[in-house]
């Protein structure tokens, strides 16, 4: 009897707690990775993130005068905990933002029944672009096509691609293995040899067969897809196997500054293409150490905040702000739903004068996104390390989306009629 | 298809005999590495029957400790003691708190009782350390980070300079273990025990004294291995997985041999990263180290259940 009491008590303190959270504001969850063999990487995402959205609830007491409760659920990059993080929190959640590919592909198909956007900025399914067959995922600014597609355009910047080697080594894992399709795409259109090397997940730290095979063949290019601790182990490797570091290029998940300093001087050259860019000195980073740093809320350091991955957070957020705020002011209310923030998103226009205004010019270029439109294709910029710090080193490269536009479009409608009956927006126009 | 099989992987170890001797440096530097976090399993379980859930994560904490102590402004080798120490704690309170009342349970909840360990070392790491990848403090362990160039053949062959100081640390650190074993009075009952744990109690063997010494040891042979393995790619929670790389050379090596432990582990170090580079990558997309050491281990029970070097237990009924 005793124990049951203790169980009533116990469920009465959840709901009401529980009901406590959700009327606190708009319930936007992130589903975290702060442990595992990922926590490297996602740790300074997820506090830029947090920090961002911490800022605008102390500053303005929210977006349009209501909070956002940003809450994260912990999935340790599992795909599995990740489902289970979104099943707990989609009740109320006005967005998922599911941090993995694997997650991703594993919500998508749920959307169109919970009618509950996906917003996974820099990753997800590179055919969600296609606002028509994906109404509810938003990966804006630039998904991973693009990201192929500028690393491709800037090393044939570095001299013509025919009859050169590009290795790809990738985590095993659908992140990893996202871009394949385009590469090998314009591999067969530019005449350079494409040759995937998989890195598995026991074997991220200890990638010596891997550079070996580097070594045997002697690529031009080493294109790098990784994420937490492989990139550490990449980057080490390549310095151990005296690859020549401007000839090693990894998409934005792995340019990470903490990866880079455990060889300091030694990793000079590496490269990363990028959406994003830190900027100590922008209005945004001064307002974030006033309402957040300085009242102790934040869980990040100095040096953290100086990094990539921390200003990426902080851009990210931003995303989701827009996307809130923009379906606020079309409909007029400040408590919008899951579905008016699906609008939101549709209708992001985040130009040069928008960035000035919310201080953040230079941290990401102005895109926009439309109804067939859900990437944005912002492009980015080619980073490369100094030796102590990534600086840019290119001008804002585009992606040529046309080049991939047919080969997205198949892959959407291969995925829809796959998850048949998938409805289509057929109202949707561009 | 037989050509590649059979003849191209050959020619090509007869015709680049440096890379070859590059692959087998790289393969016995896993090995030693495997063979390390296999011989903590090992330990623990021949003096207890508990198969260490925690030996993996025990790497982790140890590497995490020794940069975390170092931060906090305490020379290189002062927090190597200070981290043995912790360690030593570590095993006090993990004999006290959890193996302690479970005496006589059946072994799969020891098991479980290992994996509630792993778990609580998870968070309290992550707590107290964050989940950041750290630098090992390499050179201020006095640890050489550079390498030897040599042209064997006229070829070329590079050895890191702390791979080769984790291969001679190895080394010694088994040889004082079996040295250990054999010639001391606390190594004799740890092996008493692991033999016969009533005869050993009936000889005044202390149970709570063997188990915080083999979870001591665990403990200093998980300490070195962070060492070497953070020296290679940063220390960070990913460290834990290499562990699960430790099961094969088990059921290879067998459960209770330490001998089996080491000659495992050299044995898959070496013989996955042959396989990898010279049939894994050529003719199946590369990626076969995640299986390969596991499918070598099942060929090997399959004619000895034992594994290479385990006991042969006959139970009379």
């Amino acid at each position: 009897m005793k124990q049951f009491a203790k169980l009533a008590i116990a469920t009465a303190v959840g709901v009401v707690m529980g009901t406590a959270a959700i009327a606190d504001g708009l319930y936007a969850p992130n589903l975290a990775y702060r442990t595992g063999p990922f926590a490297a990487t996602g740790i300074p995402l997820m506090n830029g993130q947090r920090d961002y959205i911490a800022m605008l609830n102390a500053r303005d007491g929210g977006v349009g005068g209501i909070a956002i409760d940003f809450d994260e659920c912990e999935t340790g990059y599992s795909t599995a905990k990740g489902v289970e993080c979104y099943e707990k929190t989609r009740g109320s959640a006005i967005v998922t933002q599911p941090w993995s590919t694997g997650i991703t592909l594993q919500v998508l198909p749920k959307t169109n029944v919970d009618q509950i956007p996906i917003l996974a900025p820099g990753y997800g399914f590179s055919p969600m672009a296609d606002g028509r067959t994906f109404q509810w995922a938003f990966n804006a600014p630039s998904g991973y096509w693009d990201a192929a597609d500028m690393i491709v355009q800037y090393l044939e910047g570095q001299g013509d691609l025919s009859g050169k080697e590009i290795a790809f080594l990738h985590l095993d894992h659908p992140y990893g293995k996202e871009p394949i399709p385009v590469f090998e795409a314009m591999a067969e259109a530019k005449g350079f040899d494409f040759n995937p090397i998989p890195v598995g997940l026991t074997e991220m730290q200890n990638q010596s067969a891997q550079w070996l095979q580097i070594r045997r063949t002697r690529p031009d290019y080493v294109v790098m897809w990784g994420w937490g601790a492989m990139n550490a182990g990449a980057i080490t490797e390549a310095v151990k196997t005296r690859f020549p570091m401007e000839n090693f290029v990894g998409v934005w998940w792995s340019g990470h500054d903490a990866d880079l300093a455990l060889v300091g001087d030694a990793g000079k050259g590496y490269k990363s293409i990028s959406f994003s860019f830190p900027d100590m000195d922008a209005p945004v980073m001064a307002d974030i150490r006033k309402h957040v740093v300085d009242t102790g809320l934040s869980l990040s350091n100095e040096t953290e905040m100086q990094g990539v991955f921390y200003a990426r957070g902080i851009v990210i957020s931003m995303i989701l702000v827009e996307g809130i705020k923009t379906a606020q002011d079309h409909f007029g209310t400040a408590e919008i739903d899951a579905t008016q923030l699906r609008w939101g998103l549709e209708n992001l226009n985040v130009t040069e004068e928008r960035l000035a205004e919310l201080g953040m010019s230079g941290m990401v270029p102005p895109f926009s996104t439309s109804c067939s439109n859900h990437t944005g294709h912002s492009g980015g910029w080619m980073l490369e390390w100094d030796g102590a710090a990534f600086a840019k080193v290119s001008d804002h490269l585009m992606p040529n989306v046309d080049g991939y536009a047919a080969l997205a479009a198949e892959k959407a409608a291969e995925y829809a009629e796959a998850n048949a009956p998938w409805p289509i927006n057929e109202a949707c126009e561009g | 298809m037989l050509h590649k099989i059979f003849i191209d992987p050959f020619v090509e170890m007869y015709m680049l005999p440096d890379f070859l001797l590059q692959v087998l440096w790289e393969g016995l530097v896993s090995g030693i590495l495997y063979a390390l976090i296999a011989l903590g399993f090992v330990l623990i379980f021949r003096s207890s029957r508990i198969f260490n859930f925690a030996q993996g994560i025990m790497v982790v904490f140890s590497a995490l400790t020794l940069v975390g102590l170092h931060a906090m402004g305490l020379p290189a080798w002062v927090s190597v003691g200070a981290t043995l120490v912790v360690m030593y704690i570590l095993a006090m309170t993990i004999e006290r708190v959890v193996l302690r009342p479970l005496v006589g349970q059946p072994d799969i909840i020891l098991f479980m009782a290992t994996i509630g360990v792993t778990l609580f070392l998870i968070g309290l790491g992550e707590i107290i350390f964050g989940g950041e990848n750290k630098v090992m403090i390499t050179s201020e362990l006095g640890i050489p980070t550079g390498a030897f160039e040599l042209f064997p053949w006229g070829g070329f062959l590079i050895l890191e300079q702390k791979d080769v100081t984790a291969v001679v640390v190895a080394g010694l650190l088994v040889a004082g273990l079996i040295a250990f074993l054999n010639y001391t009075r606390m190594g004799r009952a740890i092996r008493a025990l692991g033999d016969d744990h009533q005869a050993a109690l009936s000889v005044g063997i202390s149970l709570q004294t063997i188990w915080v010494l083999v979870w001591f040891i665990a403990g200093i042979i998980a300490l070195v291995t962070g060492i070497a393995w953070g020296a290679r790619a940063g220390v960070s929670f990913a460290l834990e997985v290499i562990a699960y790389k430790a099961l094969p050379v088990l059921m290879l090596g067998g459960l209770e041999s330490i001998t089996g432990a080491i000659i495992g582990g050299l044995m898959i170090g070496m013989l996955e990263k042959l396989f990898e580079i010279y049939w894994g990558q050529p003719l199946l997309g590369g990626n076969t180290e995640t299986w390969f050491a596991f499918m070598l281990a099942l060929i090997v029970l399959l004619f000895r259940p034992q594994g290479l070097f385990g006991e042969k237990i006959i139970e009379r009924v």
